[in-house]
């Protein structure tokens, strides 16, 4: 009997790989022209977007994402493998970013208009817009959104944003298809505000919200057709850790040029994956139509591969992320841990050196961009010195003072501190005969950053100055940045925000902020520079006037710059590869970089899958 | 026997606490929290920060955590929720289970599928060729990790296109018909339960084959060849079935790895299972969920042990528990 049973097993072993034998590919389907029919009636006010070339409806876009979404709920979302999905996919802004343009372009609302004294915007709806359900979108939907934005047991992480001259946003509804934005003041941050705002339906949310359940609703495990959603797509299936499948939102006022309801295609798809290199192979073995995050070293490859894989290696241009290291000037702030309040956390010795500008701007002399640039990022980076990167259209301004590359500078600069190297061991002693010698610390999982914190290495050496990169596991280093201070030099990027306005940032410039790395959560600013750029950064969100805000701007990053508080690197120039099946397909740098537009990108006809 | 599995049932709830004790002792000891991620977003401020902190309950000291954790878990039972996801523990583990059993059952069937009828022929055939190779695959199949072979597999995938690289369904796969369903499951289903049942097989076929041999040096099948019996009787009807005892306490054991065996191929191969889920909570200290995952796989462990103690008990006569 048991011979029998062995026998079976084995039999049974064999059949199955018969069966992966024998069916060779299983999957691609051809995708046909889509069998879908326009059945409600166009809103009265279209949406009318504009476009290289008018498409035709159907197909998919896959997309790979390492992280699964956590929430569809946009609002209590806060990290990127949620907002891709669900920020002008699921749901749609009164106002939306241009990230071609990079300006503001009319969304939910038809046209908007702001009081000369700029304490009173008034937003018009698009009469006709409905929610996926059919539901008109209203000016009831728009207050209760702003209303959980601005819940104070909520505090989404746009929270302070809403409280400019510290009140909040009074908003009002003269009538269905009007909103009424109430302010202390002009404020710049006001549109790029609105424009984070993701309109959610009342109607379907009102009740969580009630209860207290806010923050659970619209979860990943909400049945697709209970999640109501404001923007051109809407969920068709979420399979836990495999993908988010979206598929148009048949109400949405978005058309073309020819008056076609948008989206063209029928799917996008949210492919998840473990890692970007399994990504790299799906988008190799066609399973995936476009890769975002494509390392500098693989560009190459798909420079040569454009023909065989037919796709466009598209270049993006400067990144709107940001490299950088600082010195560690912060100090105990509680009494925690037995330190003495007001103590730094470095040495003394250590402490004399870094909060010396000299010293901060012989390091920025010591570093040579240019050849860091070829070697660390296969060429494939510009030099930047502030977090509007020369990738930002409105608000980069090359005239903002650095200091470059200049050894001899930095050596005179060494020279004058009194800084020599006594002992022959080719490193120089201060004048209390300790040897300048500081650790560098990043995250050992970006290659880019250990990259560059061994050039630095090098370079500073030139100059006589020891610097040893120290990488670290990325929860270490946060905890060494956020609660233990633990670091001399730290290096690190910024990722920039959508819009990205400086206002958007302003947490990294104010002495007060969490992100003013070199010294955070001043109690008053400690340096006459810092007091002065805390001025400014009010005065730029402080005031409509974009020719102010650019001027302010410009002395914010010059004043910083002039201190040498934060060490500026190059930023990566972005290339992503895209099928040359789909149109009107337009890669910004500006997240979400390809899908962004998604919702005009089609397949070209007769372009069959690839 | 009835008292036996009572005493070890009760037995589980002070191993579960100590785990649960440890577990949430490692997570706090490991550096960071929660929303280390979220400060480095320059848009979060101090107080969204300190606000999120709050509600979440990390501002209170871990033990306060450990006990309001343990009170709700007795009381309610009630898991917690996952800081990330908004959602009770539970439902998130639940999207993971079923296909982690999935493909802990067809590395199963690739374990004992292949371990008992290739131990038999190794010792059947014993010093043949065919027993020197198997036992040079049994040297590799335990001396190389997961890891490796599943990165090589998967190399293997993606360079012929033989088989999916990795996933569980094909992006078609609702449009298939229910047979193309199956087929398209057992293609992805493939490499990451040969990977996971290789070691096992491994070392479960060089068991079989030793177990063989010894019985079949025993007396009474000396006794059965004199009797004049056919020797496929001999070894098939008479000394497999003394042989295969030990290895029924082992298929206990592979009960108790059912949600845990397979991790590290689940990670390679982006099978959307248990293994994924609990990893990504790990990375982002998503502390109930790891531990409503380690807790979750430690029971499933030990009531493995206990099946595997009864199984015994009840193959073999001469052992009783009480």
């Amino acid at each position: 009997m048991l011979r029998r049973e062995a026998f079976h097993g084995l039999a049974m072993v064999a059949a199955v790989c018969l069966a992966f034998g024998a069916t060779g590919c299983g999957g691609s389907a051809g995708v046909a022209a889509s069998s879908w029919k326009d059945t409600h009636p166009l809103p009265a006010d279209t949406l009318t977007e504009s476009m290289d070339e008018v498409g035709t409806h159907g197909g998919r876009f896959v997309l790979a994402q390492t992280v699964a979404p956590r929430t569809f709920n946009t609002i209590m979302a806060n990290e990127t493998s949620s907002t891709d999905v669900t920020d002008g996919r699921l749901f749609a802004p009164l106002i939306l970013f241009n990230n071609a343009t990079q300006e503001m372009e009319p969304c939910l609302a038809k046209s908007w208009e702001i009081s000369p004294d700029g304490r009173t915007s008034t937003w018009h709806l698009r009469r006709g817009a409905a929610f996926s359900d059919g539901h008109p979108i209203t000016s009831e939907d728009v207050l209760f959104t702003f209303q959980v934005y601005m819940d104070d047991s909520l505090h989404v992480s746009l929270y302070d944003f809403f409280k400019p001259y510290g009140k909040k946003f009074q908003l009002s509804a003269p009538d269905s298809y009007t909103v009424v934005i109430q302010l202390a003041g002009p404020y710049a941050m006001l549109v790029p505000v609105v424009s984070s705002v993701y309109i959610v339906p009342k109607h379907t949310l009102e009740a969580a919200y009630r209860s207290g359940n806010f923050a659970s609703a619209y979860n990943v495990s909400t049945p697709p057709e209970q999640l109501v959603t404001s923007g051109p797509w809407t969920l068709k299936q979420y399979a836990p850790n495999e993908k988010t499948v979206l598929t148009r939102n048949p109400y949405w006022c978005g058309v073309d040029a020819r008056g076609q309801r948008l989206p063209y295609l029928d799917e996008l798809i949210f492919l998840i994956v473990p890692d970007q290199n399994t990504a790299a192979l799906k988008f190799d073995s066609g399973e995936v139509d476009a890769l975002d995050d494509v390392k500098p070293e693989n560009y190459r490859k798909y420079e040569t591969g454009e023909k065989a894989g037919n796709f466009t290696f598209h270049d993006l241009g400067p990144a709107l992320n940001t490299n950088f290291f600082w010195f560690n000037m912060n100090r105990v702030r509680d009494a925690k841990g037995g330190k003495k309040i007001g103590s730094t956390y470095v040495t003394p010795v250590q402490y004399a050196w870094f909060s010396n500008r000299d010293f901060r701007i012989a390091v920025s002399k010591a570093i040579d961009r240019e050849a860091m640039i070829k070697s660390v990022f296969y060429g494939e980076a510009v030099k930047n010195w502030s977090t509007s990167t020369p990738g930002n259209k409105v608000w980069y301004s090359p005239e903002a003072t650095h200091y470059d590359y200049d050894p001899e500078g930095a050596k005179k600069l060494i020279a004058k501190l009194g800084w020599k190297d006594r002992d022959g061991d080719g490193y120089v002693e201060d004048a209390s005969g300790h040897t300048v010698s500081f650790t560098i610390k990043t995250n050992s999982s970006n290659l880019l950053r250990v990259g560059m914190a061994n050039f630095i290495k090098d370079d500073l050496a030139k100059i006589g100055i020891r610097c040893d990169p120290s990488p670290v596991e990325f929860n270490t280093l946060i905890t060494n940045l956020r609660q233990d201070f633990q670091y001399e030099s730290l290096l690190l990027g910024l990722q920039s925000a959508t819009p990205p306005d400086p206002g958007m940032g302003q947490n990294v410039w104010r002495s007060s902020g969490l992100t003013h790395y070199w010294n955070i959560k001043q109690p008053k600013p400690e340096t006459a520079t810092e007091a002065r750029v805390d001025a400014l950064v009010s005065a730029n969100v402080q005031t409509m006037d974009m020719a102010e805000r650019k001027k302010t701007w410009l002395e914010i990053q010059s004043a910083i710059n002039e201190e040498c508080f934060v060490e500026w690197l190059p930023t990566l120039i972005y290339k992503a590869p895209i099928r040359n099946r789909f149109g009107n397909v337009h890669p910004s740098v500006i997240p979400h970089r390809i899908i962004w537009n998604i919702d005009r990108v089609f397949v070209k006809p007769g372009a069959g899958r690839a | 026997m009835r008292t036996y599995i009572l005493r070890r049932l009760l037995q589980t709830i002070p191993l579960l606490l100590g785990i649960s004790a440890l577990t949430f002792l490692l997570l706090q000891l490991a550096p960071g929290d929660f929303l280390n991620t979220m400060a480095e977003n320059p848009m979060v401020s101090a107080d969204a920060l300190d606000a999120m902190r709050h509600r979440f309950g990390l501002d209170r000291p871990w033990h306060v955590q450990y006990l309001l954790y343990l009170k709700n878990l007795f009381l309610h039972l009630d898991f917690g929720e996952s800081f990330a996801r908004h959602q009770p523990v539970f439902v998130v583990l639940k999207e993971g289970l079923l296909n982690t059993l999935i493909l802990a059952s067809a590395a199963a069937v690739v374990t004992w599928g292949l371990a008992i009828p290739l131990g038999v022929l190794a010792a059947v055939r014993q010093y043949s060729w065919l027993d020197k190779g198997l036992a040079v695959f049994g040297v590799i199949g335990l001396s190389v990790p997961e890891v490796l072979s599943g990165l090589l597999l998967l190399m293997v995938a993606a360079r012929t296109g033989w088989l999916p690289v990795g996933g569980m369904h094909s992006l078609d796969y609702d449009m298939f018909d229910p047979v193309g369903k199956a087929i398209d499951l057992l293609r992805h289903l493939a490499l990451p339960a040969i990977v996971v049942g290789l070691t096992p097989l491994a070392g479960r076929m060089r068991q079989m084959r030793g177990n063989l041999l010894d019985v079949l040096r025993l007396d009474y099948v000396t006794t059965a060849r004199a009797k004049g019996l056919n020797e496929n009787v001999v070894v098939y009807k008479h000394a497999l079935r003394n042989a295969i005892n030990p290895l029924i306490t082992l298929f206990g054991y592979t009960l108790g790895a059912l949600l845990s065996g397979s991790l590290i191929a689940e990670i390679i191969f982006a099978w959307p299972g248990l293994g994924r889920i609990t990893f990504d909570a790990l990375l982002t200290q998503d502390q109930y969920l790891v531990l409503g995952s380690v807790l979750m796989a430690s029971l499933v462990l030990i009531l493995g042990n206990l099946v595997a103690d009864l199984l015994l008990a009840i193959a073999d006569p001469r052992i009783a528990h009480d």
